[in-house]
């Protein structure tokens, strides 16, 4: 009954709450205006949990599944693929993943990972972003988003992981 | 005897007219002093109650503004009529689709609006969206009830933009932060702080003379070509309801 109930949960936290989340960017979940980075809490909890080969092809879903959020040619994908078979082949091998800052500290990674492969595929595809101007507004974002996944992340991704540990 | 004249006299002073003429040579000095300046306000204050009130006011700013609107429309008349003669493309003001902010993401990597207008509401690709202040944007995607707005601010987004007082053409482009950079394509752009930036008359893209912004910073040295910086005169990280023009509609 009890295994039940958490798959319900979990069901209803990705599928539903996270999904919501990621559409209305709620004001409450924001540092100066920038959301957390939820592909990457998403991710984390499953990859850490899955073989690699299944981390990687989730990865690629969500991440065509974010860029349809996105306008542009930039995309998440990379990063993501990359990010979860690097996550993947060290959860398999460590057994004390679930603490809680240990979680958080990866998620803050993740980000900055995902925040520079997005800074890098913008400066390559728009030459006119090459200037000091989009750097130093590059940087800001990318504080402000490691900032905010850090402190969301602890919460939300041990929680999925725990709960995936448990189904 | 001489103390008792001395306060016979003193009362006479007190008792007689002296302090009566005293007191009105007083006045008229005072008036003389001050040119007449009590009078001035005491008329003022009789007058008061029969001078045009904020009620005459209120009717002579809305006679005003009924007066500037006609001047406005007989305007934009005359300048239709002059685009149509000279077969610059024309812009029907009228064709609004006025739609609502369901969605904001106005200063992440990827800077956009989510409006809840769509292909059933008559939105395509590509129009041009307003706020209170000028243009915010284009429709980058288009859902049956939505529509996805792409922000002048979203970094790599490029509009042809104009500067009304030097008559040069340039390229504004999102940089992310708030202020778009406007590159010039001529060398020497003689653009000044505080001069408007509008889109070009002369637009077959976007609809023409829309206000977006006001040159905030001009580096004439830059190579290889001059650039300034644009802040733009609608905010949309404040605007609430927006309006889709259809570029394409017919008066």
């Amino acid at each position: 009954m009890m295994l039940k109930n958490n798959k319900k949960i979990l069901i209803f936290f990705v599928l539903i709450c996270l999904q919501f989340c990621i559409i209305t960017s709620p004001d409450w979940l924001k540092i100066n205006g920038i959301t957390p980075c939820w592909p990457v809490i998403l991710l984390l909890p499953f990859s850490l949990k899955n073989s690699p080969l299944k981390s990687a092809i989730t990865s690629v879903l969500l991440g065509i599944f974010i860029d349809s959020f996105t306008i542009g040619d930039v995309s998440y994908i990379p990063s993501l693929l990359l990010l979860s078979i690097a996550w993947s082949t060290y959860g398999l091998h460590n057994k004390k993943i679930e603490l809680f800052l240990n979680i958080g500290l990866i998620a803050i990674l993740g980000t900055v990972f995902v925040g520079f492969s997005i800074w890098a595929q913008k400066i390559f595809l728009y030459s006119d972003l090459r200037n000091n101007w989009f750097h130093s507004w590059s940087i800001f974002v990318l504080i402000s988003e490691v900032i905010i996944t850090g402190l969301v992340a602890p919460f939300f991704s041990s929680w999925l992981l725990l709960t995936y540990k448990k189904n | 005897m001489i103390k008792a004249r001395r306060e016979m006299g003193f009362h006479s002073l007190l008792k007689g007219r002296f302090w009566v003429i005293f007191l009105f040579g007083a006045l008229l000095f005072g008036i003389r002093w001050s040119k007449g300046a009590g009078y001035l306000d005491l008329y003022s204050v009789l007058l008061k109650p029969i001078l045009p009130g904020t009620a005459q006011r209120e009717w002579i700013k809305e006679g005003d503004n009924v007066e500037k609107n006609i001047r406005l429309k007989l305007l934009e008349d005359d300048n239709s009529r002059l685009r149509r003669a000279l077969s610059l493309k024309d812009f029907n003001t009228y064709q609004r689709i006025s739609a609502a902010v369901i969605s904001r993401s106005s200063r992440n990597w990827w800077q956009q609006l989510e409006i809840n207008k769509g292909a059933k509401d008559g939105v395509l690709k590509g129009q041009t969206v307003i706020g209170p202040g000028g243009l915010i944007g284009l429709i980058d995607s288009v859902t049956p009830m939505t529509a996805r707005v792409r922000l002048l601010t979203d970094p790599g987004h490029q509009v042809g933009v104009w500067i009304d007082r030097t008559q040069h053409h340039g390229i504004l482009t999102g940089m992310g932060t708030n202020r778009p950079k406007l590159i010039f394509l001529n060398k020497n752009s003689l653009a000044k702080i505080g001069d408007a930036v509008t889109t070009s008359p002369a637009s077959t893209l976007l609809p023409p003379n829309l206000t977006i912004g006001i040159v905030k910073f001009v580096n004439e040295k830059a190579l290889p070509s001059p650039y300034a910086i644009v802040q733009l005169t609608a905010s949309p990280e404040a605007i609430d309801w927006v309006q889709v023009l259809k570029n394409d509609a017919k008066k």
